[in-house]
């Protein structure tokens, strides 16, 4: 099905040299079977009768960008992407392949929900070029599973990773801690079963409680129960502890991978550089602004097939605002920041910025400092959005 | 105008609070044709915003109103007093420019604690009183019961009770008639020299002040000049008239009258409340008996909550001060908020109004510190001083006698929660002095207790353990030696001076405990542990400890979610802005009223 694919179709156009110019791309299919009760994603559930509309828009969307783009890293995330079944899949490429062109060696990620993944949509995966299969496993505990509204079995998550190994796909498997009534023993167990699926990479989340959210009404009517912060902590504690133990290194807040399999299409938000976004509440970033569409699928492909724009909030950064951000999201990963080579992105030197909070952090244990590198602690890492303040918005 | 002094009555209604006193100045309002029924705002009298939406009267108001009795027209000056113990100042001021007083008590409640402490108050200005039974229209009214209610309580004749609806209209005419036939006319002569009391004023932006007065002796007219005693100041009268209740304007006032003059005065500290008007030079009248100078009770610290807006909350103080005579504020600094104010109220409601229209009228936003009341201090060198700030406490050395305020309280009851009142008291350290029976139902209790166990709460617990009906009201009766300590509050090992308070030392212990515990829940977990302690002296005798933040980061941060969580980091900065950090400790702005005793852990 060459039509369908994204990887090697045209000779890359772009400056691969132009810093300004994104390599990465994310694509956002916002479409489920249902909606998780903690759920607040851009997605509409149950509504297949809108996929052929948002194929259109997203076509009119891609015609934004006057030139194909030569990707890096593409990242194809929901919403539930598998949701668009084998058809939708090629469909979806065939979309895609006008604009979008992957380079020599780029990483692909879909984003799947594991009962979704057969060997037949695996294969339409590599046959796209996709590198990556990354599942919302969540969990392999039918309680836990149960507890987080989820409604696949563990056995279809080991099938879905089996089925992406043997594909030679990388495979990732999102882990949620803190669910409404979990124990330690059992996130332990978790880590165990999922370590023994062998994949590369892990992402560990904990249960947040958005507004809005059917969780979030139910913890008000005192029908659900947060996790208390200690345990929550314990938690997220065990599993750096048994990832790290069983090969996968923590590279960022919630990532964990072999080396050499991180997410580098995740790396790109995380350094700063610029990406194309497309889809409802995709965001795209050219190093100074960030622009996120409207979250709304409905209205994001209403605004677009009407002509209209579809860009919802606007985060216009002065340089030195888009400098602070970089200390943040540049903390929160393990390697931390590297005074040279911070100065080289932004311009701006990391102590004028920010020299009296590392300090502070320093000596508070919350991170350490050899005169090059700054990184956060492990203690610093957990507590961490306390800290920001300090740094953003200062001279603003 | 050709109206003369025995055609003028002036006169206030009295009554506690809700038994209908506004519903019944519209009433009277519209009975005199003052202002026709479609204009006719529900509740007239209370045009300050932050009073309708309370449903009390805070401000005294006054009122022209034009009657016709017998064929002959007469001019009633109707000055609407509030009903709240915090204002009895307010009222007081009021009467003192009347010649009678109409004793409202409703037909459901019967007497309670207000009624009698301004019937007292009236009675003791030797005014006529009218006593009126209002909402008879009430199918549950007990109008017998509470006739001899008056009778017992007031000693006030049942004969003369009008009985009337201030919803329906019954009796308002022969309540109208009643106050031209039993109330006095004002005894004073328009030819004399000019003499008159300033008993209100509010500061108009256009007009400057306007000042409320009564004439006792001689006549005002238009373009005159006039000197107010006090200040020894001289002004030109640019306008004066009365209130319809709008303000109109009159070519003269004589002896007897009530109205308001506008003087172009810009400086508001030259008016004072209970000033005397008279003419320039030496032949002016001499100075009347002001009246006594309000008693504050209450005193608490108000700081703008950004340092820089310290000179704008000055300037709102200062006019409010011109409304309100009864507050008082001073300059002071504290170590935890910076530059404020110290400022005095009447009572609770009081403050809790102040605070209200400095926020919404001059759209400051305030950190208060916790009430206290005013104490005083015997000192070793036999010097006695006011202590109105507990930092203000010297070294226990030199204390001689540290005395608190105590106040005779009354409370009225159904007698089936004589039992409750009794034990709600004595757990305040209150000392029992009698039980008088109004009628077989109901009873007055009078206990002497100290203020400080008055003020906060007791009037909430009285309505609790008496179902709502039982009613309240207190009077000074001087200060008392009592066994008192410092109190103080130490955040993260420092002490935060305003959070300090005074207290019995028998209470010490469980005031301290449930201090540092209602801090803890008031102060947001930080990156380190934070002690909380209190002590007097050095003797820390409580002591709670926020424990560190354990896990505070987000989870996912891609694309798009960098923005959102910017943001949501901004804000917890923000947060910070609003809050005083003492060393490196945020302290929210209600942190500083948890010092407040709710007495929730009263044993
Ligand atoms: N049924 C009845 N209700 C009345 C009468 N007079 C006043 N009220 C009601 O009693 C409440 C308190 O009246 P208000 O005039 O605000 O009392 P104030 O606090 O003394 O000024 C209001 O809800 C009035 O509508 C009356 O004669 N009959
Ligand atoms: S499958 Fe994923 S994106 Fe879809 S509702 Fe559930 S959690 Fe949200
Ligand atoms: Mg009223």
């Amino acid at each position: 099905m060459p039509a369908g694919r994204l990887a090697g179709a045209r000779p890359a156009i772009v400056n691969a040299m132009d810093s300004a110019v994104p390599r990465a791309a994310y694509v956002h299919v916002p479409f489920c079977r249902h909606r998780c009760g903690y759920c607040d994603f851009s997605l509409v559930a149950g509504r297949d009768d809108l996929i052929e509309r948002y194929f259109q828009a997203l076509g009119r969307e891609l015609a934004r960008v006057p030139e194909p783009l030569c990707l890096d890293t593409l990242f194809v995330g929901g919403g539930t992407p598998s949701h668009l079944g084998v058809a939708g899949l090629r469909r979806l490429a065939a979309v895609l392949q006008d604009k979008l062109i992957l380079a020599a060696g780029a990483e692909a990620t879909l984003e799947a929900n594991p009962s979704d993944v057969t060997p037949e949509l695996v294969e339409v995966l590599r046959e796209g070029g996709f590198s990556r299969l990354s599942l919302g496993a969540q969990s392999l505990a039918p309680a836990t599973l149960a507890a987080l509204d989820r409604n696949h079995t563990p056995d279809d998550v080991r099938r879905a990773v089996e089925a992406g190994l043997q594909a030679g796909l990388t495979v990732s498997v999102d882990v949620m801690i803190a669910a409404p009534g979990q124990s330690l023993a059992a996130v332990e167990q978790d880590l165990e079963d999922v370590l023994a699926l062998g994949g590369q990479h892990v992402s560990v989340y904990c249960l947040t409680w958005e507004k809005g959210t059917r969780f979030a009404s139910l913890l008000r009517q005192g029908l659900l129960q947060e996790a208390e912060e200690d345990l929550e902590r314990e938690m997220y504690e065990l599993a750096i502890e048994r990832l790290e133990g069983g090969g996968l290194e923590q590279y960022e807040v919630s990532n964990f991978a072999r080396p050499g399999h991180r997410c580098r299409h995740n790396e790109t938000y995380w350094d700063c550089r610029p990406w194309e976004g497309f889809g409802p509440g995709a965001a795209r970033f050219d190093g100074r602004t960030r622009i996120t569409n409207h979250r709304s699928p409905v209205t994001w492909m209403h605004r677009i097939l009407s002509g209209a724009d579809p860009s919802g909030e606007c985060d216009q950064m002065t340089p030195e605002e888009a400098a602070r951000e970089r200390i943040v999201v540049g903390l929160r990963r393990r390697d931390g920041l590297v005074r040279g080579e911070f100065a080289a992105a932004s311009g701006f030197s990391l102590d004028a910025l920010a020299g009296g909070a590392i300090l502070s952090w320093v000596e508070q244990g919350f991170a350490s400092d050899d005169g090059q590198r700054v990184r956060l602690t492990r203690r610093g890492l957990l507590v961490s959005d306390g800290l920001w303040a300090a740094v953003l918005g200062q001279g603003a | 105008m050709s109206i003369d002094c025995k055609h003028i009555r002036n006169f206030s209604i009295i009554a506690h609070i809700d038994h209908g006193k506004s519903t019944l100045a519209d009433r009277l309002l519209e009975w005199t044709g003052t202002v026709e029924k479609r204009q006719l705002k529900e509740q007239m009298l209370d045009d300050m915003e932050l009073e309708r939406q309370r449903g009390i009267t805070i401000k005294a108001r006054a009122v022209r109103m034009e009657y016709t009795h017998k064929g002959e027209v007469y001019e009633l000056n109707l000055i609407d007093t509030p009903g709240h113990v915090d204002f009895h100042y307010e009222v007081s001021r009021s009467l003192a420019c009347c010649e009678g007083a109409v004793l409202l008590v409703d037909a459901f409640q019967g007497v309670e604690a207000q009624t009698v402490a301004n019937a007292y108050s009236a009675i003791n200005l030797n005014l006529a009183i009218v006593p009126v039974i209002n909402k008879v229209d009430l199918v549950h009214a007990r109008v017998d019961e509470v006739l001899a209610e008056m009778e017992q309580s007031l000693g006030l004749d049942a004969a003369d009770v009008v009985l009337a609806s201030a919803k329906t209209g019954i009796g308002i005419d022969e309540l109208l008639a009643g106050i031209v036939e039993r109330i006095p006319p004002p005894a004073g002569d328009p030819n004399a020299v000019l003499r008159a009391m300033i008993f209100d004023s509010h500061y108009d932006s256009y007009r400057g002040a306007i000042t409320y007065v009564r004439l006792v002796d001689g006549t005002v007219r238009k373009g005159q000049k006039i000197r107010f005693l006090e200040t020894n100041s001289t002004h030109d009268v640019l306008e004066l008239g009365q209130f319809v209740p709008q303000r109109r304007a009159c070519e003269e006032l004589f002896a007897g009258q009530v109205g308001y003059l506008v003087c172009n005065i810009k400086d508001v500290k030259q008016v004072h409340i209970g000033d005397t008007v008279t003419i320039p030079g030496d032949n002016g009248a001499t100075a009347m008996p002001g009246y006594k100078p309000p008693q504050r009770m209450v005193y608490c610290g108000l700081y703008p909550s950004e340092g820089e807006n310290f000179e704008e909350l000055r300037d709102a103080l200062e006019k409010l001060a011109i409304n309100d005579p009864s507050f008082e504020y001073a300059p002071e600094s504290s170590e935890a908020l910076g530059f404020g104010f110290r400022c005095g109220f009447l009572g609770l409601l009081h403050m809790e109004i102040i605070q209200q229209r400095l926020e919404k009228e001059a759209d400051l936003d305030l950190v208060q510190t916790a009430p206290n009341v005013t104490y005083q201090i015997k000192k070793t060198t036999g010097e006695v001083i006011e202590i109105t700030n507990p930092q203000d406490v010297p070294d226990t050395g030199q204390i001689d006698e540290f005395r608190q305020p105590i106040v005779r309280t009354n409370f009225l009851t159904p007698v089936e929660h004589i039992g409750p009142i009794m034990q709600l008291c004595t757990d305040r350290r209150g000392v029992y002095l009698k039980t008088e029976y109004l009628s077989p139902t109901r009873a007055m209790l009078t206990f002497d207790l100290p203020l400080a166990e008055v003020i906060y709460d007791l009037h909430d617990k009285l309505k609790s353990v008496t179902r709502g009906y039982g009613t309240m009201d207190y009077e000074l009766i001087g200060y008392f030696p009592a066994d008192l300590a410092r109190l103080d509050i130490l955040v993260g090992s420092k002490k935060v001076d305003a959070l300090s308070i005074i207290c019995d030392r028998r209470d010490a212990d469980r005031r301290g405990r449930s201090i540092v515990k209602k801090l803890r829940g008031e102060i947001d977990r930080h990156m380190f542990e934070i002690a909380l302690q209190a002590a007097i002296g050095t003797k820390v005798i409580a002591r709670e400890t926020i424990s560190a933040m354990r896990k505070n980061v987000t989870a996912k941060c891609y694309g798009g979610d960098i923005s959102r969580k910017k943001k949501l980091w901004a804000k917890q900065k923000e947060g910070k802005k609003r809050m005083k950090s003492i060393g490196s400790v945020d302290i929210p702005q209600k942190a500083f009223m948890a010092v407040l005793d709710t007495g929730a852990d009263r044993s």
